[in-house]
């Protein structure tokens, strides 16, 4: 069931449009997680549907009814700012229950509330506390705190951790999942973190200025990208793009010339002899020393990095195509090794020139 | 059914919109009033009051230009008040400056009791507009007052009234000016915290010398402070009021030699109920303040450091 | 070396300065006599004599003036809170059209000479029967008359994280509620700032009360001072210092509480233009 939908939203600032037409329907109870280049206009979008930025064009609805109108708090919507944002002169009680107030809620209510609330996160003891007294996780937890009380339909959250250290944040990623497993509520989520995006989200949507480049699960984004862009911002490290050349389309795939070998890929659409394409491949799904597979030339490593469970080298092909290699565990390779590298070709992405994806 | 449905399309949109204009001109209505009532309006009449022989008690006659031509042509006292101001203004406000900067200077080298000195140095500027202050100035330099006491018994010399001579009175209360260099001197204090100490080291590993250091880093980066507070000082100036109306009983004697323009001006308006020819020395002075004021801005852009 | 000379440099020079206030204090402690015969800061008969005489000096009592001026100064902070801070709220939360022109119009009201308005705000209390009133007085700071507060607020407001009305917003507080239960309690530095100076620029006031007060029971103690000049004749110094130090007691006591406050006032309002 749909409780939200966007439907040709735009956003302008003056003459410089910022979102440009966003489509998007998310449906109740779904964890959907905005993912995008800085500045490409994420958290203006999670403010236009809180209500804290007008709406220039397009309908926004929610349960079915426009919205765009709306005063903020008309919605149903919580919001967690990536500052938290909480009161610095309430106590944490108050602050939790500021929004209860404001909606002349019955005191015995609101208390019950309140207490719930901190139950779930753990933070009663500090209720009598001021922000300034808690640490970074303890005010993240507050911020929550605060949406949850107005038991909302929808959660927004713009970079909620972005503040907290890295073991926070982990922590803390786990608990927002397992809020979002209890409460049910439908979640809206800003973030700049590739692994917050595909642990939390039921589903990603990848904006880049202003226009939504692909939605879709964690995994039908990894493993198809649509465009190149997407292909390049989800996963980590980045993909590797080699430049090839169409040569000729047949029954089982596509022959593209790479470097001077011609392989054949699987692809379905058929491009016309000649035209140049981008392949893509995941560093992690590079293999070194094996015969079969997809044969991609020999690598001279320029750089290498032991992670411990992960071994990644960086190095030039023989044309000088860089690449990036990531293989399992902790691998004997060191700067100025050539190795012979190959991939499976279903792990491989063909792009044609505008950056589109090119297969069925 | 419909009709229902239409106004609703139509009218949140207006609504929403409507609030935020409610809501910014609801807070600002008093002071929206206050702009018309109490600024504009009155701005506007003084002008035309200018050009007036109003007194208060009739209505109005249009006389033109005449108040101004009687102000430049035809009125000595018009060009002592200018004198006075004048000399007032050039006088005190470098030397406030002057001083301000110095203390401001000294204090900054991290001496202990920092705090204590600028308080102490502070106060005259908070309490120096007042009567009770211009009556103590009075006695100070009064024939038989503190000054000439102190200086009889350090030094035997019999000095004279300074504030009923006319050769001294007006110095007197440039004196009392520069007295109250206090809050220039907090501002500049406050510019001088702002000059990154790393600055001072790199010179200082440069070789400059202290003297060096001051004229080549802690001058020109405080140049934007003093602008600011040669521009405040100035204006400030030319409104001086109390202390020479205190002093001189209001007259702006002894013969005149501290007619401030201010004081000449309440004069007109208030003793002689000359509203329309006081309503034209008002505009002069606005004129000259705004010359003044324009002038230090033309003329910033050749000493005043900015960083952008 | 340098440092004890400009140690020594200080402590004179600011010696020199108090000196005359603080012998204002003592001699309003000595017999008259004294007064014109001692430069000491240690009066040798001590006595109150002078502050006997003072007090009832004027046909009307001291107390009556002290009363006038306090309630002034107190109606004139309150003006200045209210309407200040609500026009800077104004400028700088909400969102109307033509903010930034009347912004520049405040900006300009503050360079304006307030010479050039005083007749016609003279003849327009005159004429409105509130001449001989505090009202001339009180009423304009009501209207948000003193453009350097709302300079101060809007200066300090900015600081104050947008994100903070944005989560009241959020909270379903409209601009009434969030003026009051987020800036304003976060704005209490600032408020101080501008109470007290209101109040101190408004007690030593001379200018508009001068003006606009005729009747002596409605004097300021400023007036009533300046008039006990003329009534002693100069020749009562003892009284006339007495009473000069009772009125800037009121400022001196401010001043050692809020000395920390006024200083920062000050030095942020000359930093960020
Ligand atoms: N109030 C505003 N006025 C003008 N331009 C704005 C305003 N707010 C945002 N923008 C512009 O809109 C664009 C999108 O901003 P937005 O904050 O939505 O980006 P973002 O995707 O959240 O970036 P980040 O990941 O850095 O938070 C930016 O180019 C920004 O400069
Ligand atoms: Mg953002």
């Amino acid at each position: 069931m749909t409780t939200l939908s966007l439907s040709k939203i735009q956003k302008r600032f003056g003459a410089a449009e910022i979102i440009r037409g966003v489509d998007l329907q998310i449906g109740s109870g779904e964890f959907v997680v905005f993912v995008g280049p800085s500045g490409c206009g994420k958290s203006t979008l999670l403010r236009m549907i809180a209500g804290l930025e007008p709406i220039s064009g397009g309908e926004l609805s929610i349960g079915g009814k426009r919205m765009n109108e709306k005063a903020a708090a008309e919605r149903g919507i919580a919001m967690v700012f990536q500052s938290y944002a909480l009161y610095p002169h309430m106590s944490v009680y108050k602050n939790m229950s500021f929004g209860l107030e404001t909606a002349r809620m019955p005191k015995a209510e609101i208390d019950k509330r309140v207490r719930k609330a901190a139950d779930i996160l753990q933070i009663s003891q500090l209720l009598d506390r001021k922000p300034k007294q808690l640490s970074g996780g303890q005010r993240q937890r507050v911020a929550i705190g605060r949406a949850i009380v107005r038991d909302p339909k929808i959660f927004l959250f713009d970079e909620p951790l972005s503040n907290l250290d890295a073991e926070l944040r982990v922590q803390t990623r786990v608990e927002i999942a397992r809020l979002h497993a209890d409460i049910g509520a439908t979640m809206i989520y800003v973030t700049h973190d590739q692994v917050e995006a595909m642990t939390l989200a039921d589903r990603i949507v990848v904006l880049r200025a202003g226009v939504i480049e692909q939605q879709g699960t964690p995994l039908e984004i990894y493993n198809r990208p649509v465009n190149r862009f997407v292909a390049g911002f989800i996963g980590s490290p980045k993909m590797n793009f080699l430049d090839v050349r169409a040569v000729a389309s047949g029954s089982n795939g596509l022959a593209i010339d790479l470097a001077g070998s011609a392989v054949v890929v699987p692809a379905t659409d058929t491009p016309a002899p000649g035209e140049k394409l981008s392949l893509g491949v995941r560093p992690e799904h590079i293999r070194i020393g094996e015969s079969r597979g997809l044969k991609l030339g020999s690598l001279t490593v320029v750089h290498v990095e032991h992670l411990g469970g992960q071994t990644i080298a960086y190095g030039r092909l023989a044309d000088r195509q860089s690449m990036t290699v990531a293989l399992e565990g902790q691998q004997r390779i060191a700067a100025g090794d050539v190795l012979d590298i190959c991939t499976g070709p279903e792990h491989c992405h063909l792009f044609d020139s505008e950056g589109r994806r090119v297969d069925g | 059914m419909s009709a229902v449905a239409a106004f609703e399309l139509k009218a949140p949109r207006d609504r929403s919109g409507l609030r935020e204009q409610l809501a910014g001109y609801g807070f600002l209505a008093p002071w929206l009033i206050g702009f018309f009532a109490l600024t504009l309006g009155p701005a506007l009449a003084s002008l035309y009051f200018s050009m007036t022989d109003y007194s208060g008690m009739s209505a109005p006659n249009w006389v033109g230009a005449d108040n101004y031509l009687r102000i430049a042509t035809d009125d000595p006292r018009f060009w002592t008040a200018m004198n006075v101001t004048f000399t007032f203004v050039l006088l005190s406000v470098p030397l406030k400056l002057l001083f301000a900067l110095a203390v401001a200077v000294a204090l900054n080298k991290g001496l202990r009791g920092l705090s204590l000195f600028r308080a102490i140095f502070y106060l005259p500027s908070l309490v120096g507009g007042s009567v009770a202050i211009a009556v103590l100035w009075r006695q100070v330099f009064a024939g038989d007052g503190l000054l000439n006491q102190a200086l009889n018994g350090l030094f035997g010399y019999e000095g004279p009234s300074w504030i009923s001579n006319p050769s001294y009175s007006l110095y007197t209360i440039v004196l009392l000016a520069v007295w109250q260099f206090g809050s220039a001197m907090i501002i500049f204090l406050a510019g001088l915290r702002q000059i990154p100490q790393d600055m001072y080291e790199a010179a200082s590993i440069d070789g400059a010398g202290r003297s060096r250091q001051f004229f080549k880093i802690t001058l020109p980066l405080l140049t934007p402070v003093i602008f600011f507070n040669a521009v405040i000082l100035t204006i400030d100036a030319f409104k001086a009021f109390t202390s020479a109306f205190v002093i001189s009983d209001g007259t702006g004697g002894p013969i005149d030699s501290t007619l401030f323009y201010t004081l000449y001006l309440y004069q007109e308006a208030f003793i002689n109920f000359r509203f329309g020819y006081a309503s034209a020395l008002a505009w002069v002075l606005v004129l000259i303040i705004a010359f003044f004021t324009a002038m230090s801005f033309l003329t910033a852009r050749f000493w005043v450091h900015y960083d952008d | 070396m340098v440092r004890a000379l400009i140690y020594a440099l200080l402590i004179a020079v600011s010696f020199i300065m108090l000196y005359p206030m603080l012998w204002m204090v003592a001699s309003s402690f000595k017999p008259d006599n004294e007064i014109f015969t001692s430069t000491s800061l240690i009066p040798q008969d001590f006595s109150l004599d002078a502050y006997r005489r003072g007090w009832t000096g004027l046909s009307v009592g001291f107390g009556q003036m002290f009363l006038n001026s306090l309630l002034i100064s107190v109606l004139v902070v309150i003006g200045n809170l209210f309407s200040c801070s609500m026009a800077a709220y104004a400028f700088t939360r909400l969102r109307f059209k033509g903010r930034g022109f009347w912004f520049a119009l405040m900006l300009g009201t503050l360079m304006m000479p307030q010479h050039a308005l005083l007749i016609p705000q003279y003849v327009m209390f005159l004429k409105l029967g509130w001449v001989n009133t505090i009202l001339p007085l009180v009423v304009p700071k009501f209207l948000a008359i003193d453009a350097f507060f709302i300079f101060l607020m809007v200066q300090f407001f900015r600081g104050i994280p947008r994100e903070l009305d944005e989560a009241a917003i959020m909270d379903g507080a409209g601009p009434l509620r969030i003026f009051l239960k987020v800036i304003l309690p976060l704005s209490m530095p600032v408020l101080a700032t501008a109470a007290v100076f209101s109040f101190i620029w408004t007690w030593d006031d001379f200018f508009a009360p001068l003006i606009y007060l005729n009747d002596i029971q409605n004097y300021t103690a400023q007036l009533a001072l300046r008039t006990f000049v003329d009534a002693t004749a100069q020749s009562d110094w003892g009284a006339l210092l007495a009473m000069s130090t009772l009125t800037v007691l009121p400022i001196f006591i401010l001043f050692i509480l809020f000395q920390r406050l006024l200083i920062e006032g000050i030095a942020t309002t000359g930093m960020k233009r």
